[in-house]
Order: structure tokens, then sequence, then C-alpha cells
């Protein structure tokens, strides 16, 4: 029994032939062309009006599958620089061997016969084709041309540019050169060289070299002379003349070792930095109590409070009734009490009579 | 032996102390320096003081000098001792009538120190009132009367 391989819907059936007919097969084949439609009309496309492009190596040497065939093709045609979009399967649905294939599988899977002929590519349309990607690698070329000049240019304009600054620099530095103190390294062009300078990064450049003592920096005054003209939103403090006091360049002491100017004038006591030996003996115990038990009898007991004579501590005396707290109470209403017994004895014995119960 | 531990005069002093006395047991022995069994737990206490001085502070009070202290802790038979902690008064179950006070004297210095200890112990976990570690037959019997009776 012959084993009948389908390779649209990817089983093998014993039926033989019967299956194409059936539903499955046919949606499936529907899709497959579907898909491969897609790829033909892009390539259709493409045969009117071909395209050239820079070879991008991941994009352009795909490959697609013929459903036809059963082979891998080339997708666009590339020569190592450039591609041809799509050309590969133009040339390949050319070939007579992709037209016989085409053909059988027709006939095999039971296809649409109109469809057949987008799938298939004429020797004159090839023909066509040809000649249109000849004319576009030469536009092409042409345009690659154009922008390489026009790059180029530019680098040269820039280039000159860059001279014509430079030469102007030359002029005013061999003045500031003989004026300043030899603070600044001699130029490297000699002062011979005279060439028409511009004049406003000239008088910038006289202004840098009062200012500041830096060395001149072939960069910065090209850099600087292209500044704009400073807004007016930034406050203005003056200029710093470190000249007395010196900077780091002059190994002068930094100011956060030298003494405060306005210490002498508050005190004269010396200011010792973090806490005193006593503070010190503090924290050490408070760093103990910490550790004790947070639930400990007495916790937030308050030592350092000030209590009156009347005071008395929390006792929970013998004979009283209630709760702790309360026996406070109690013992000063019986002394209230007491007192009171007192007074009366004495208020008795000046009476001269005896009182009536012995105190116990 | 009385000399060697430090005596209290009045009620201020009395106040201070126990106020100003933390993290540690406040002992307040209350008596009289010639009475004898005053003289026998004077001796146990003062002899005790150095090994219990992490735990403990012991001051002496004469209950003729502070009156009002009498009256208000209840007290009827010399000597009484008080145990306070952080301000607050500790009650001791010693398995006689009155558990705020210890009266009279210790059998020997090992069974205060053990009563020090048990103290210090459920002060620290927050117990107000502990069973005391003394043997019944050690501590001293006597009886409890209401004045009023």
């Amino acid at each position: 029994m012959a084993v009948f391989h389908c390779a649209v819907c990817r089983q093998t059936t014993f039926a033989g032939k019967k299956h194409i007919y059936s539903k499955s097969h046919q949606a499936k084949l529907k899709v497959v062309l579907v898909k491969f439609l897609e790829k033909v009309k892009e390539a259709r496309r493409a045969l009117r009006a071909p395209r050239v492009e820079k070879l991008d190596a991941t994009e352009h040497r795909r490959t697609f599958w013929c459903y036809c065939c059963g082979l891998e093709v080339q997708r666009h045609v590339t020569d190592g620089k450039l591609a041809v979009l799509c050309a590969g399967l133009l040339e390949h649905m050319a070939t007579l061997d992709h037209k016989k294939n085409t053909n059988k599988f027709w006939w095999d899977n039971k296809a649409d016969p109109k469809l057949k002929g987008k799938f298939l590519v004429t020797a004159e349309e090839i023909e066509r084709f040809k000649s249109a990607v000849s004319k576009a690698l030469d536009a092409f070329e042409e345009e690659e041309d154009t922008l390489l000049k026009e790059q180029a240019d530019i680098i040269r304009a820039q280039e000159q540019h860059r001279q014509e600054v430079l030469q102007s620099l030359l002029e005013p530095e061999p003045e500031t050169a003989s004026s300043g103190s030899g603070q600044q390294e001699a130029p490297e062009a000699g002062p011979s060289v005279t060439l028409g300078p511009a004049s406003g990064s000239s008088s910038c450049l006289r202004a840098l070299g009062s200012m500041e003592e830096a060395e001149p920096c072939w960069m910065d005054p090209l850099e600087q002379s292209h500044w704009p003209e400073p807004e007016t939103s930034l406050t203005f403090i003056g200029y710093q003349d470190s000249s007395i006091y010196g900077n780091i360049h002059t190994g002068a002491i930094p100011p956060w070792l030298l003494d405060d100017p306005q210490e002498g004038s508050s005190s004269g006591t010396v200011q010792e930095i973090g806490p005193s030996h006593q503070e010190f003996l503090k924290h050490k115990e408070k760093e103990k109590l910490k550790k004790l038990p947070a639930n400990r009898v007495g916790a937030n007991f308050d030592h350092t409070s000030q209590t009156d004579a009347n005071w008395l501590p929390s006792f929970g005396r013998v004979w009283n009734s209630g709760r702790r707290w309360q026996s406070r109470n109690q013992f000063r209403e019986e002394e209230g009490q007491a007192g009171r017994k007192a007074k009366k004895r004495r208020v008795w014995s000046k009476l001269g009579q005896k009182p009536q119960k012995p105190p116990q | 032996m009385s000399f060697l531990l430090p005596k209290l005069t009045s009620k201020k002093e009395i106040d201070e102390v126990i106020k100003n006395v933390a993290e540690k047991v406040l002992v307040l022995r209350f008596g009289k320096d010639d009475d004898s069994v005053c003289l026998q737990l004077d001796e146990i206490l003062a002899k005790t003081t150095h090994d219990l001085r992490n735990m403990a502070s012991i001051y002496l009070v004469d209950v003729d000098r502070v009156q009002i202290y009498a009256r208000y802790f209840d007290i009827s038979y010399i000597p009484s001792t008080v145990f306070f902690f952080n301000g607050q008064h500790m009650k001791v179950d010693y398995g006689s009538p009155d558990h705020t006070k210890f009266v009279g004297s210790f059998k020997t210095k090992q069974d205060f120190m053990d009563l020090i200890e048990v103290i210090y112990r459920g002060a620290m976990r927050g117990k107000l009132i502990v069973q005391s570690p003394i043997d019944s037959k050690n501590i001293p019997k006597y009886d409890l009367l209401y004045h009023g009776i």
C-alpha cells in the first residue's frame, strides 16, 4: 500500500486522492495560498518599480519557501553591497521548473485555477524587470555620489572656518604674551604670523587674558568665541580676585583649615566639638537602661520629679481596703481624723478633764 | 554594726532615697539601734551590703524619728524591713500574715541574699508580689493585731 503524504495538510493519508476534496484540506490549502500570495504581490510591485537599497545583512538575506517546488529560494538579490528587493523571488518564478511544479501543484491539490496565473511570471515580464533593475541601479549610484559630494562640501567648509578663527587668534596673542607676567606659555605658532583676524574673537580674548590666568588652550578660545552673548537672567556678583589669598594652583591653605576670622571677636573660649565628659557618662547610663526589660516594676517611674512635703510613696498598707493607690488617700483621711482627735485631747486637758477614751 | 550602714532621719530624706534609687532594690529597715533583734538584723545587713551592691541599697530608719512613715507602713513590730523598687513597694509572701514587710531578723546571711535576689528578679519581670525563698521555719512568727480591737 503506497503511503501518500500530503504536504499541505502535513498528514499521511492512505486514502490517496480522495482527501483532497475534503473540507479541511481545502481550507488549509487556502491559507497556504493566501500566505504565498502576499509575498508574490510584493514581488509584483517590485517588478513594476524595482528598488535598490544598501545591503542590510539581517534583512536582505532572507529566504522563503516555495510551496510549489518545495524549495527554499533567496528572496532578494545581493552582490555584497547593494540589494535588489524581491528580485530573487521573481527570478525563481520565471524559471521553467517552477512553472512545471506550479502546474503539478495545482492539479494535485485541486486548487483554484484562476489563482494560478498570479504565481507565474512570464519571460517578457522578467526581461522588463531586468532592464528596470539596471536603470534603478544607475540611479542609485548617482544618488550616492551626490550625497557624498554634499558631505565633503560641509566638511571642507567647517575646516575652512576653523582655520580662519585660528589664524585670527594668532594676531592678538603676541600682544598679550609680551604684556603678561610670564604666566602664559608662548603660543605655538610664532607671533610673526599675521592674518586677517575676526574682530569679535580678538576682543573676547583680551578680556579672557586679563581676567583669567589660565593657560591658553587652543580649543577653549575657539569655543568661547562661538559663545553667544550672555543673557541677563543670571546675577553677576563681581570678579573674584584671589591674588591676595591665593588658590589651589598657588598652594594656599584651604579656607576650612584657617582660623575663623570671627572667632577672636566673640569670645576667647575654645569650642570643643562633641559631647562633654558628663554627657558621655549620662549617655552610657542611658544605654544600660535601654538594655533592662521594659516591663520591669517602675520602668516609667520619674526619678527626678520634684515632690512636696506631703508626698507618700506607693505602699499597699496592711489594713487598707481597696486598691493600692487608694491607700494614700485612706492614710491621709486617717491622719486627718487623728489630728482632730489630738486637738480634742489637748482641749480637754486644758479644761482639766480626762479624755473619754484612751488612745491606743 | 549599724554604724556601717547609712541612716535616714527625716521624711524628706526617705522620700529622696525612694525616688533616687534606680534599678535596684531599696531596703529600708525600721527599728531602733539598741534593740537586740535589730542588732542581729543590722549585722546581717552590714555584712551583705558589699555582695549585694549591684542589686540592692540598704538604709536604716529610726522609728521614733519618723513617725509618719511608721504609721503609713503600719509598723507595729520592730525590726520591720520594707522593700521598694523604682519607687514601687514590693510585697513578698513569706507565709506570715503581713506581706507588706519583713518582720524580725533573718536566720542567715544567705536567706537575706536569696530574698533580695528573688525580689530583684520579680521586679525585673514586672511582678509586684513575689514568693519568699526562705524556709518557713526560719521566719519569725508574730501575731498581727488590728489596733482598733
